[in-house]
């Protein structure tokens, strides 16, 4: 059983009490701002061993100890290793506690995690677990995560928490008055997210006094399945003179927190601004008051870090499945060659068009797949916002795209086969993912309702054996090809119908393939989605560009009595047609003159019109660069400005890749007017101004290769090897970073590939880049496309 | 908290002028700056310590901050306390900044001008509340001075957030080369001088209207353009 329901259920006990705040008791007790609090196990223990016994004398049932920074990060300069102070900690929390509970305190690393901070996951996984192995070592009860803002540093604790001791974890994160934590989670996904993940108690502290935390409890207990803990500040932090205070006083916190238990918190506490005077108030109250019990609601859902899509019949949900290398040669290379801007611009294009969730396949026989999953959707979930569906047949992959992905994926997927249930099972237990069960086992393809349905009961029991609810599966009933297996799609519709009645399951298909060797596949895919939404398809795995499929929706959801009196669509058509109608914006404009205005929307038909009876070398040479040349003009000039550089380069850009598509292959490679490696180098994470470069570059004709920003000086060198680079281009925008470029550059220089060095940025000038060594100093976009150009001709 | 962004400064900041803006740019300007206004989660702190102060350093009583440095030391020449501050705009405009660059790099510069102003404001307005202190106590107050000025090193970043408990509180960190994230975040020292006693009167406290200062992030607040002087970065580079 249980470490909470033990104590709830063997021990009959009502409430369970944690204690008052220590950081700012110790501030109070002389602790100087900024210093290390976990130095005063060392030098005041006294003090420390007495926060805690007064504690425990008010009430409390389990105190935390004094580790809250106790981490690699925050003990940096400090003489006592984490080892040193977790078990020092522990030693005065276990005297002071008797028989009562010590739970491990774990706060926040202190940093941000990748993709915007510089914390990896796996970094900030290591911190964690050296943290919980000195704790388990001296001998703690129970983990206790708290005040976290970022979901995905919970998830490395619980992780590491998890991994690293068999005791129960508690996760509690701090929100801010608009609702969300302070990296935009709100309460719904850290439900899900965190409950997936296995602890044992969820719950918030910190941020807010009890009133203010009141409505983000509320919506807490809506989902959770778990025990709830609540552990307020003394009021809202109100700041007098520059100092912080807290004004809420033991008695009103008490009542509000009486209030909070109603609701059915049977865990509670205080954060900052408390003492043990509101412990005392807290276990008075909490007396007479008989816990309430709860009834989160049931349904299926995933998470992105920020927002929880749930898959309901009402608003069928889109599953974008653009991301795949199958039939798609811009994935396809952008995977062989590492460059997932590609990849990226394909999930936010779905995005915008409505897709809900978007699947991620990278099936290639080329790459390491494990490993280009996980580099991938860490690149994906830094940029978009909506969940992932982790797409592949390689189960490694599956589990590395689980074990990193910031929320609460979708696998895809698991067959009736025992091994396959094996092998997935595991995974979706341990995340906390959804997965979509398909309905073939060892027999194959079923033939008959009668066998998908009896398919999909074995997935759905044996899954329950592993401890996954069946809100977590997501059945697929296979549908084939009509030009081959004519027979099967309404068999396989049927199914579904009963699978979803039976079961209770949400269902998806995908809605693509059907039309596979017919013509006029746009009609059959659309009449199909319409048959399986009647069905009770809950979310197709389609292509949200085509227009068509969010159309078929919309028209469903008012055929079927859900769009009540028809309000959405009507908002949505009423004045507009269908988006395949509309005429395509004609142009009178030259396309130098579209390039000069930056006139994006124009840009494509013009030259698709002059493409056909111009040469694409000819355009480019005549059209497109002299274009880019009084663009440049004007910019030098001052009559126009960087937002206007900018746009006039995108609109070449485009240009670009029209007329690109246009050429045979070995045409393409001729147009390339040298290779260029940029970077912006390790430490800094401003990287403007070097897509700049890069837009300008690539419109010149030069072949860049974008290794992104904060890159580490190991990656250049070896890209440079590799790729047999002449030309290197390295930004930095800070101080302290051009030491890093410094040190890039001695690293090529010394490096068997013979290349030379551009570098620019808002700290650089002429005399600085040749302090470092470096062979080129450009001062903007414009003067680094110069010195390519001399430098190729040269060379 | 409703603070302006004030358009002409976007401009500023992306080297326009009345002249060469144009309709298409002038409403993406408009349309980023509600949609900053919109996914920002503005913060901002500060705590008022005493100071002491001796030939190579300045010591920040009651905490574990020492400011080094020539440049920290001249400003802070006539103050008697300080106010330490920062501000954030939080990481969903980072977020927004790097979606912008993958799909549409015009806008990703125009929002990054735009969160660049508002940071400023939200500065200057925090910088008007500690004003409000200072008064109280018979002081004024000197500019912001931020790490990274002058000789002030990026490096102290790192107490200056631990001093404010930033990471807890608004969510401001700072990474091992010492920047700050989310990146549109400001951290500041202000002096506090007491009205009564009289400065010397050398120099001329003038400011020089001076056009290649005018790109520069910091010209609003420049303290060498406050003294009649420019600083090592423009002497350098402009």
């Amino acid at each position: 059983m249980n470490f909470v329901k033990k104590i709830f259920e063997e021990k009959e006990k009502k409430f369970l009490l944690f204690d008052s705040a220590m950081g700012t008791t110790l501030q109070k007790m002389g602790l100087k701002a900024g210093e290390i609090p976990e130095l005063f196990n060392f030098t005041h223990s006294d003090i420390i061993f007495d926060i805690h016994k007064q504690n425990i004398e008010a009430g409390s049932d389990i105190i935390i100890t004094n580790t809250f920074g106790a981490n690699e990060i925050k003990l940096k300069g400090c003489q006592y290793s984490v080892e040193d102070i977790v078990h020092k900690a522990v030693s005065l929390a276990r005297k002071a506690a008797g028989k009562k509970y010590v739970a491990l305190d774990l706060g926040p690393t202190g940093q941000l995690l990748e993709p915007l901070g510089s914390l990896k996951f796996e970094q900030a996984y290591d911190l964690y677990k050296r943290q919980v192995l000195a704790g388990v070592d001296a001998g703690v009860d129970l983990i206790l995560i708290e005040t976290i803002s970022d979901l995905y540093e919970a998830k490395a604790a619980i992780l590491a928490a998890k991994e690293n001791s068999n005791l129960p974890v508690f996760c509690t994160m701090t929100f801010d008055q608009n609702g969300r934590t302070l990296t935009g989670t709100d309460p719904i996904t850290m439900v899900n997210v965190l409950e997936g993940l296995g602890v044992d108690v969820i719950g918030l502290n910190c941020s807010l006094g009890p009133k203010e935390i009141l409505p983000i409890v509320n919506e807490i207990l809506k989902y959770a399945k778990i025990p709830v803990m609540v552990q307020p500040n003394a009021g809202l932090p109100e700041y007098v003179d520059g100092e912080t205070v807290f004004n809420v006083s033991p008695e009103e916190f008490a009542t509000v927190m009486v209030e909070i238990a109603k609701k059915g918190v049977r865990i509670l506490g205080g954060c900052c601004g408390t003492t043990p005077e509101f412990i005392v108030k807290l276990h008075e109250e909490l007396k007479d008051i008989d816990p309430a019990v709860p009834k989160p609601i049931s349904y299926t859902c995933a998470c992105s870090s920020t927002k929880t899509i749930i898959f309901n019949k009402n608003q069928p949900k889109i599953i974008g499945e653009r991301i795949n290398p199958t039939g798609n040669k811009n994935i396809k290379n952008a995977l062989i060659d590492q460059d997932y801007g590609a990849i990226i611009n394909e999930a936010i294009v779905q995005k915008e068009a409505g897709a809900d969730v978007l699947d991620v396949n990278i099936g290639l026989l080329e790459i390491d797949e494990p490993v280009t999953m996980v580099k991938i959707i860490k690149e994906l979930q830094g940029i978009i916002d909506i969940p992932l569906q982790i797409d592949s047949a390689n189960f490694e992959a599956l589990e590395a795209g689980a074990r990193v992905f910031n929320g609460k994926p979708i696998l895809n997927s698991v067959t009736g086969k025992k091994e396959h249930m094996e092998q997935i099972f595991p995974i979706v237990k341990k995340y906390g993912t959804c997965v979509i069960g398909l309905t073939m086992d060892e027999r194959g393809l079923p033939k008959s309702i009668e066998q998908r349905v009896e398919i999909a009961e074995k997935i759905i029991k044996t899954a329950n054996q592993y401890g996954i609810h069946k809100n977590n599966i997501l059945i697929d009933c296979l549908v084939l090809t009509a030009s081959t297996h004519q027979d099967q799609v309404l068999k396989s519709l049927k199914a579904m119908q009963i699978i979803k009645q039976k079961f209770g399951v949400t269902t998806v298909l995908g809605a693509s393939n059907i039309s596979f060797g017919l013509p006029h596949r746009d009609l059959i895919n659309q009449t199909f989605l319409a048959m399986a939404l009647t069905y009770g398809l809950d979310a197709p795995i389609t292509d949200p560009l085509i227009p068509e499929i969010i159309e078929t929706i919309s028209a469903y959801r008012v055929l079927s009595d859900i769009d009540k009196n028809a309000e959405d669509f009507i908002s949505r058509y009423s004045n507009k047609q269908s988006e395949k109608l509309l005429p395509k914006e004609k142009t009178k404009e030259s396309l130098s003159n579209i390039i000069i205005k930056g006139l994006l929307n124009q840009v494509e038909q013009k030259t698709l019109e002059l493409l056909k009876d111009t040469q694409p070398l000819s355009i480019i040479d005549n059209h497109l660069i002299p274009s880019l040349d009084i663009v440049g003009d004007m910019y030098d000039s001052g009559d126009i400005f960087l937002p206007q550089l900018i746009r006039s380069a995108e609109t070449v850009k485009k240009a670009f890749k029209i007329i690109k598509s246009n050429m045979p292959q070995e045409q393409e490679k001729a147009l390339s007017k040298g290779k260029i490696l940029l970077a912006t180098v390790a430490g800094d994470v401003h990287d403007i101004g070097k897509n700049i470069v890069k837009v300008l570059l690539e419109n010149y004709g030069f072949n860049v290769i974008d290794l992104g920003k904060d890159v580490p000086i190991d990656s250049i060198v070896s890209t440079c090897i590799e790729q047999n680079i002449k030309l290197v281009g390295l930004s930095a925008l800070m101080t302290p970073t051009v030491e890093n470029m410094k040190k890039t550059i001695e690293k090529l220089q010394k490096s068997d590939n013979e290349c030379k060095i551009m570098v620019g940025g808002a700290v650089l000038n002429e005399k600085y880049a040749k302090i470092i060594n470096a062979d080129y100093y450009g001062k903007d976009a414009r003067e680094a496309v110069n010195i390519a150009k001399k430098f190729f001709q040269k060379n | 908290m409703s603070i302006k962004i004030n358009k002409k400064e976007v401009l500023r900041y992306l080297g326009g002028t009345a002249k060469n803006n144009d309709n298409l740019t002038d409403r993406l300007i408009d349309e980023c700056i509600g949609e900053i206004k919109e996914i920002s989660v503005p913060k901002s702190q500060f705590r008022i310590f005493d100071i002491k102060k001796n030939q190579n350093n300045i010591k920040i009583l009651n905490s574990i901050l020492i400011l080094k440095g020539k440049d920290i030391i001249k400003y802070l020449i006539y103050s008697k306390k300080v106010a330490i501050m920062a501000v954030t705009l939080g990481i969903q405009v980072d977020q927004r900044i790097k979606y912008y660059t993958n799909i549409d790099l015009t806008k990703a510069v125009i929002f990054d001008a735009c969160a660049t102003t508002y940071i400023e404001a939200i500065s200057d307005n925090l910088e008007s509340d500690i004003k409000e202190i200072a008064n109280q106590s018979n002081c004024n107050l000197t500019f912001r001075f931020s790490p990274g000025y002058g000789d002030f090193s990026l490096v102290v970043q790192d107490n200056i957030l631990k001093v404010l408990n930033s990471s807890r509180i608004i969510g401001l960190t700072v990474s091992n080369e010492h920047i700050l994230i989310p990146s549109k975040s400001v951290t500041a020292i202000i002096g506090f001088e007491d009205k009564s006693k009289k400065k010397p009167t050398g120099k001329v406290q003038k400011r020089i209207d001076n056009e290649k200062c005018k790109t520069c992030l910091r010209y609003k607040n420049c303290i060498y353009l406050q003294e009649g002087t420019f600083c090592e970065f423009r002497k350098k580079n402009l």
